[in-house]
């Protein structure tokens, strides 16, 4: 499965934020796509995974054109999306918000995608029980991925795992993300933590003001100079 | 579980319980508290996915005008079905056009909706305007438990709607639509599909209570049928009981309408103060409502 971005561009009422964005997404890869506040990060997952319209430019999933397709189909083709900011049900436990992520993408499959979050995140099953609203940052951040794999996506759209995570945690939920890569799934993964991110990551685009300035495999854009200056602060 | 068909029993038995001089009395508040507990649970069906109904009342009201006035012309259970069917019709139509405003504007959308009905029923030619519209008894007024029964039904209706939608996925779809919509969106659930199918279910019990309540009171006024008090009390029901929940309405819909009458009887004038005092109370302490003294959780 490939997710290919072509001259998109969009935005939010007059305001574009957007400027005409290509990328690619295969299958088995993490691509990490960086940028700072309001470079229009979350703009692009919001477009890709169809909870904002693209004015122009398109978005293809192994080929075929996602235009005009609500967000619910697009999630059925095997797009999923971790939103920003976790927005876990808080008052379900992590094994309802769990079978929430299977119940309309993958009815049936419980079972098997309980397995697959579980061995990925040994402490979600310690709690599954547990009322989401009650877990730790981490351990709520681990969740919101987890319920995105019940639907078994093939591409994986991760917005600002890190956020408020400490650097501890914020490196195993990101070698988690690894983990799932390898196991065939595409993950795009918007973060600001540039320096965590170019070590997981095998390839990397940078966005600013709306416009990719900069992609490449992760480590030649760790040694860039323009990198290493705006995001790694060298 | 067992709550709710214990509580089916009783009120299915209730004509036939020793009442003495209380049965008539009794048998009028029970039919009451069937029918404003069906149209409360019909209510929290819709807030169920976030969205806050005032338009309750004018389902109601569709399905009452909409029975009397076929009733004499088709029998009774046909006019009954037809004006649920009106009333499921009224909230395909203000879904189509309002699902997608969320919360309090879809609120003030659906108390618009209502104040227009009420303004039709007044002025349309066949609807008796303002005088009113009498209505005939169910089934020609032979058989004297025929409304209980009636209410009865459709009390037990709404709860296997309720009890369907808390235990299928669907209860999950309702959750996730009620929680966060983008959210819901990309784990599959088709939002605009949720919503309008819990108003159109909703709607269509609205409906039905509403026809068995004109046959009751056997006389319709657009103030009546249409008012915003009804729309109200279809949610402080829930509120009060427990919301999105089968039990919290039943509950809740057995004391307040119960508390209503008793009120009515022993203090007469002036009882609405009491019965408005006790509710704040309520609001105060119980923020769960009567299910969070039973130590039930909700989510």
């Amino acid at each position: 499965m490939r997710l290919e971005v072509q001259a998109l561009e969009t935005g939010y009422g007059k305001a574009q934020v957007l400027f005409g964005v290509d990328l690619g997404v295969e299958a088995g890869e993490l691509v990490a796509l960086l940028g700072a506040n309001g470079a229009g990060k979350t703009t692009l997952l919001r477009a890709l995974s169809g909870l904002l319209r693209p004015w122009k430019g398109r978005v293809l999933l192994d080929g075929q054109d996602l235009k005009g397709l609500s967000p619910a189909r697009r999630a059925r083709l095997g797009l999923g999306h971790v939103p920003e900011g976790r927005q876990l049900f808080p008052l379900m436990t992590v094994e309802e918000n769990l079978r929430l992520g299977a119940a309309f993408l993958a009815p049936g499959r419980e079972k098997e995608g309980y397995e697959r979050v579980y061995a990925l995140f040994p402490r979600l099953a310690e709690r599954r029980r547990q009322l989401a609203g009650t877990l730790s940052g981490g351990e709520q951040q681990m969740l919101a991925i987890g319920r995105a794999l019940m639907g078994f996506p093939r591409i994986l759209l991760v917005d600002e795992p890190s956020l408020g995570l400490s650097p501890r945690l914020a490196e195993e939920v990101l070698l988690a993300l690894k983990e799932v890569a390898r196991g065939g799934v595409g993950v795009l993964l918007v973060e600001q933590n540039v320096a965590l991110s170019l070590e997981v990551a095998e390839r990397g685009y940078v966005l600013e003001h709306g416009r990719v300035v900069l992609e490449g495999p992760a480590q030649a854009l760790a040694q860039d100079p323009r990198v290493r200056e705006a995001y790694l602060s060298l | 579980m067992r709550g709710v068909f214990a509580f089916l029993l009783l009120f299915a038995l209730l004509p036939f319980l020793p009442l003495g001089v209380w049965r008539a009395f009794l048998l009028d508040v029970g039919l009451f508290v069937l029918l404003f507990t069906a149209l409360a649970l019909s209510w929290d069906l819709v807030a169920r996915t976030g969205q806050l109904s005032l338009a309750h009342g004018a389902f109601f009201g569709l399905g009452a005008y909409g029975t009397g006035l076929l009733l004499p012309h088709v029998g009774t259970l046909p006019a009954l079905a037809l004006g649920a069917l009106l009333a499921g019709l009224g909230a395909l139509l203000l879904g189509s056009v309002t699902l997608r405003l969320h919360g309090l504007y879809f609120a003030i959308a659906s108390l618009a909706f209502s104040e227009v009905l009420r303004t039709l029923a007044l002025k349309l030619p066949f609807t008796g305007g303002p005088i009113g519209l009498p209505v005939p008894p169910p089934f020609g007024g032979g058989l004297p438990l025929a409304g209980y029964y009636l209410a009865f039904a459709v009390l037990a209706l709404a709860v296997a709607l309720s009890l369907w939608a808390e235990k299928s996925p669907f209860r999950l779809a309702q959750a996730a639509c009620r929680q966060s919509e983008a959210v819901a969106r990309v784990l599959g659930v088709r939002v605009v599909r949720v919503k309008l199918l819990s108003l159109f279910l909703g709607s269509l019990v609205a409906g039905l209570s509403g026809g068995v309540y004109a046959m009751k009171a056997l006389f319709l006024s657009p103030y009546e049928a249409f008012s915003l008090a009804r729309a109200v009390e279809a949610l402080v029901i829930p509120i009060f009981g427990g919301l999105y929940t089968t039990l919290g309405p039943l509950l809740g819909g057995v004391v307040l309408v119960g508390l209503e009458q008793a009120l009515r009887l022993w203090i007469q004038e002036g009882y609405l103060v009491v019965y408005g005092a006790l509710l704040v109370l309520a609001i105060l302490f119980l923020p769960k409502g009567l299910l969070g003294l039973l130590g039930g959780r909700r989510g």
